[in-house]
């Protein structure tokens, strides 16, 4: 049995991480009282998680991986150690946090009347990175 | 009159940056701190022009003193 693990995110707005896991290619379950996590054996565990990506949608022999509220209402992700070992890991959960930003972004330039001119993907060593470029009035 | 435009730059962490292009003056400190005040942009860099406007500025308000 592979042991869940809680990493850290900066990640708060429910609606921007389940836009960011979607736009990745997720469908998460949300539970606003939180939900168990099941193992790749089908066995429930004991951790609880908000929002929730189904080991079916993974490996197949993924466990759950969960995104729990704490208590400053920012989420944690719990990952077990085998799909942190198969890249479920950091940088999964970086790109995350990218889709999760980019989501973020265009809100709140929405919100200030910004116009939406153009998104770009730049290839640089240190990885993809995502331009959003808005005209101002 | 250039346009003024806004590009926020988001890297594989997550980790967002502001580039602003056809602002003078305070204007640019205010889409800056649009972004900033929630979150989505974590470093900003301000142009040349940013700085010219605001010396230019400062220096005439020390002539009217």
């Amino acid at each position: 049995m592979s042991k869940f693990q809680e990493m850290r995110t900066v990640l708060s707005h429910e609606g921007y991480l389940i836009e960011a896991l979607k736009g990745i290619g997720y469908t998460p379950e949300v539970c606003a009282e939180g939900s168990a996590l099941f193992g790749y054996m089908g066995d429930e565990r004991p951790e609880r998680a908000h929002v929730i990506v189904r080991r079916r949608q993974l490996d197949s022999a993924s466990n759950d991986i969960g995104f729990r509220r704490d208590e400053g209402g920012v989420y944690r992700a719990i990952i077990s150690e085998y799909d942190r070992g198969i890249g479920f890991d950091d940088a999964w959960l970086g790109r995350i946090a990218q889709a999760y930003k980019e989501r973020q972004t265009m809100a709140v330039a929405k919100a200030k009347g910004y116009v939406f001119q153009g998104r770009q993907v730049v290839e640089t060593p240190q990885g993809k990175k995502v331009q959003l470029r808005f005209a101002v009035r | 009159m250039k346009q003024k435009t806004v590009t926020i730059e988001i890297d594989e962490q997550g980790n967002s940056s502001i580039d602003l292009a056809g602002f003078q003056g305070k204007g640019c400190g205010d889409v800056a701190n649009a972004f900033q005040s929630t979150d989505v942009v974590t470093k900003s860099r301000t142009k040349r022009e940013f700085y010219v406007e605001t010396a230019g500025q400062q220096s005439q308000q020390q002539r009217t003193q």
